[in-house]
């Protein structure tokens, strides 16, 4: 499977369904935010250590010899089903 | 202000116990397999894990980590590779021998392989996992399989 990785700040390595998990924890976490300042990289951080207690997303080491993450396969297959739910539904329309 | 200190992520318990979830059940569907290249993606999977793992300095830590969540003790520093088999594949399938097989052909694929090249491609393009395995263990690797 080709995986994509995007920068996060520079730090965090991560695939494109990670980094869009990631970009709506972003926002959740701004939007109830109370007073107290969060980056980008904080909330990815905990997003991903709590997918990865789920099995859900993986660490790697990618084409550049860094650590990066990917979604695990049964998140991939999950979200596939999803899809192809979402798409059987449309039809039924 | 945004720290400039790369974020670490600690690896947990769960994510520990979620991975080698991850890892048997890719052994299960080698064993549903009919196809001889199954193997590789197990392996794959090994490789993988123990590779980022390696990459923090804390392989050893954490094989060892991962052999005492699934009841195994040793008084000797844990082979990463052989342990992480152990602790996920079935022993009647995948004997003594060839699990120290495996972890010798992953060790030399560790020590040889491109980052970019499948496992799977590289086996091969070397003669297999037995010349793999033999290629290591005529460099001095063998004596560290402990498991």
């Amino acid at each position: 499977m080709q995986v994509t990785i995007l920068k996060i700040a520079m730090q965090i390595l991560m695939d494109k369904i990670l980094s869009e998990y990631a970009d709506q924890a972003f926002e959740a976490s701004r939007l109830r935010r109370n007073g107290v300042q969060t980056t980008r990289d904080l909330v990815s951080a905990e997003m991903l250590a709590e997918l990865e207690a789920t099995g859900d997303a993986m660490r790697f080491v990618d084409g550049e010899g860094q650590v990066a993450w990917k979604a695990t396969p049964r998140l991939c297959d999950h979200l596939r089903d999803l899809e192809r739910d979402a798409l059987d539904d449309l039809e039924d329309i | 202000m945004p720290s400039l200190e790369p974020t670490t992520i600690p690896f947990s318990i769960e994510a520990m116990r979620a991975s080698l979830l991850r890892l048997e059940g890719d052994w299960e569907t080698v064993q549903a397999s009919r196809n001889r290249d199954a193997i590789y993606g197990y392996l794959t999977a090994v490789f993988e894990l123990i590779s980022w793992w390696e990459e923090e300095r804390k392989a050893v830590t954490r094989a060892g980590r991962a052999l005492h969540l699934r009841g195994y003790s040793s008084a000797r520093q844990p082979e990463p590779f052989a342990a992480i088999i152990l602790c996920t594949s079935d022993h009647c399938d995948a004997d003594d021998r060839t699990r120290s097989k495996w972890s010798r052909m992953l060790r030399y694929a560790a020590e040889y392989k491109g980052l970019d090249e499948p496992l799977r491609d590289f086996v091969k393009r070397k003669g297999g996992i037995n010349r793999c395995a033999e290629r290591i263990a005529r460099l001095g690797g063998r004596q560290r399989s402990l498991f």
